[in-house]
């Protein structure tokens, strides 16, 4: 599953998306292999959750 | 005595960085050495596994070579599929950024020759094969090889002329794929011998062993070579920091230290001048672990407070060689102060 990261306040724009099960964040590079995959994920259905800002702090 | 004209006839036969394939020996395991056995994953740098059958595989990097050679991939069937579907595979492969291969010629009526050679074992004996095709999965030449004496090294050669047709890239996308099967259904392989158009992607010959139906089956191979010319010439050894250097633009991991400086008016924002040991061929995929806990999506706050990493900003340089240098600035979910310090160690794709 993929997770919608925040908009860049420098960019004004979603830059990347997160794949929950890896951790591993996704930029929007139409030459990445892993926003390639993304972009099938969306083209079968699939709907990334949307970005939130409550994430908190772990110790 | 050897003349200069023989040198020089010598040093013209075998240039240097001749080899199209990084890796091809089978040394550089950047993400360790333990078996893998899924698909998508990397024995060794540069060479990933492909595969969807109802068995299962493990896939190392070991000692076992032959003469000249430290290193190969050994591939063992650990849970057999004694009926192999339509469109069942199992696949070593590399593919070749189109900026090292777009001097081939290929798409043109240019196109140059170019001869695939490797060292190869395996516990089952028979007709085994691969193919070579474009980004597009329009174009492929499958090749086949035998295999005559079981658990024993034998050097293939292929030669294979270039492809007059179809679109071949020549920019950081796909210049080529190599595959090299294992196992694959019917609907995965074709006549070996010729450039074919085809509905979708080939990934071997007709006759393909099988090595998915029996348990315990090995395969194993080193010494990849891919270059230009009708001749497969010895491999060349690469210094070891010239071959890690190669796999770096594609894949790289190590550690991030950072005294933040506060950016923006949020303190979630903070600026690095981490900068690639390599760059790399287009932004990469990024994933933190929090070096204490190995937790991943996570940088390490000194005293061992973890925060979430949001989002990674990049910077490319400014030559207009198209590759991404470092990282400008990481976004956490949780606020920090100038004062502490930040660490993390980082993964990096930016695979084909």
């Amino acid at each position: 599953m993929y997770k919608l990261n925040d908009v860049d306040v420098f960019s004004g724009k979603v830059e990347c998306v997160k794949n929950l099960e890896t951790s591993q964040i996704i930029p929007f590079d139409p030459a990445n292999t892993d926003y390639q995959e993304y972009l099938r994920f969306l083209a079968e259905g699939g709907q990334p959750l949307p970005a939130d800002d409550d994430e908190q702090t772990t110790e | 005595m050897t003349t200069a004209a023989e040198l020089a006839s010598y040093a013209s036969s075998f240039p240097s960085f001749r080899n199209r394939i990084i890796n091809g020996d089978m040394r550089i395991a950047q993400r360790g050495t333990s078996a893998v056995t899924v698909n998508g994953s990397y024995p060794v740098d540069r060479f990933p596994t492909t595969h969807a059958s109802d068995g299962a595989f493990s896939a190392q990097q070991v000692t076992d070579a032959p003469a000249g050679f430290t290193n190969s991939v050994k591939y063992t069937v650990t849970t057999a599929d004694a009926s192999i579907g339509a469109t069942q595979i199992l696949l070593f492969r590399q593919f070749i950024e189109g900026n090292d291969f777009a001097d081939l010629g290929w798409g043109t009526a240019n196109a140059k020759t170019v001869t695939l050679s490797f060292w190869v074992r395996s516990s089952v004996t028979g007709t085994f094969g691969g193919s070579i095709g474009n980004n597009a999965n329009d174009r492929y030449y499958s090749y086949s090889y035998n295999i005559s004496s079981t658990d024993t090294w034998e050097y293939k050669t292929i030669t294979i002329v270039g492809d007059t047709s179809g679109t071949w890239l020549t920019d950081t996308g796909i210049g080529a794929r190599i595959y090299f099967g294992l196992t694959a259904g019917a609907d995965r392989v074709q006549a070996a011998g010729s450039w074919q158009t085809t509905a979708g992607f080939i990934a071997s010959a007709t006759g393909q062993v099988q090595l998915l139906e029996t348990l315990n089956a090995t395969w194993y191979i080193t010494g990849v070579q891919l270059e230009e010319g009708t001749v497969g010439t010895p491999f060349e050894h690469r210094p070891i920091g010239t071959e890690l250097a190669l796999c770096q633009r594609y894949y790289q991991q190590g550690p991030l230290t950072a005294f933040p400086t506060v950016i923006g008016s949020s303190s979630t924002y903070f600026a690095t001048n981490f900068r690639f040991a390599t760059p790399m061929r287009s932004t990469p995929s990024s994933t933190f672990f929090a070096p204490s806990s190995g937790n991943s999506g996570k940088i390490e706050q000194w005293g061992g407070t973890e925060h979430t990493v949001s989002s990674v900003n990049f910077g490319s340089n400014n030559s207009g060689i198209p590759q991404v240098e470092g990282i400008q600035y990481v976004i956490i979910s949780s606020a920090i102060t100038v004062s502490v310090s930040l660490g993390a160690s980082i993964k990096l794709n930016s695979e084909l």
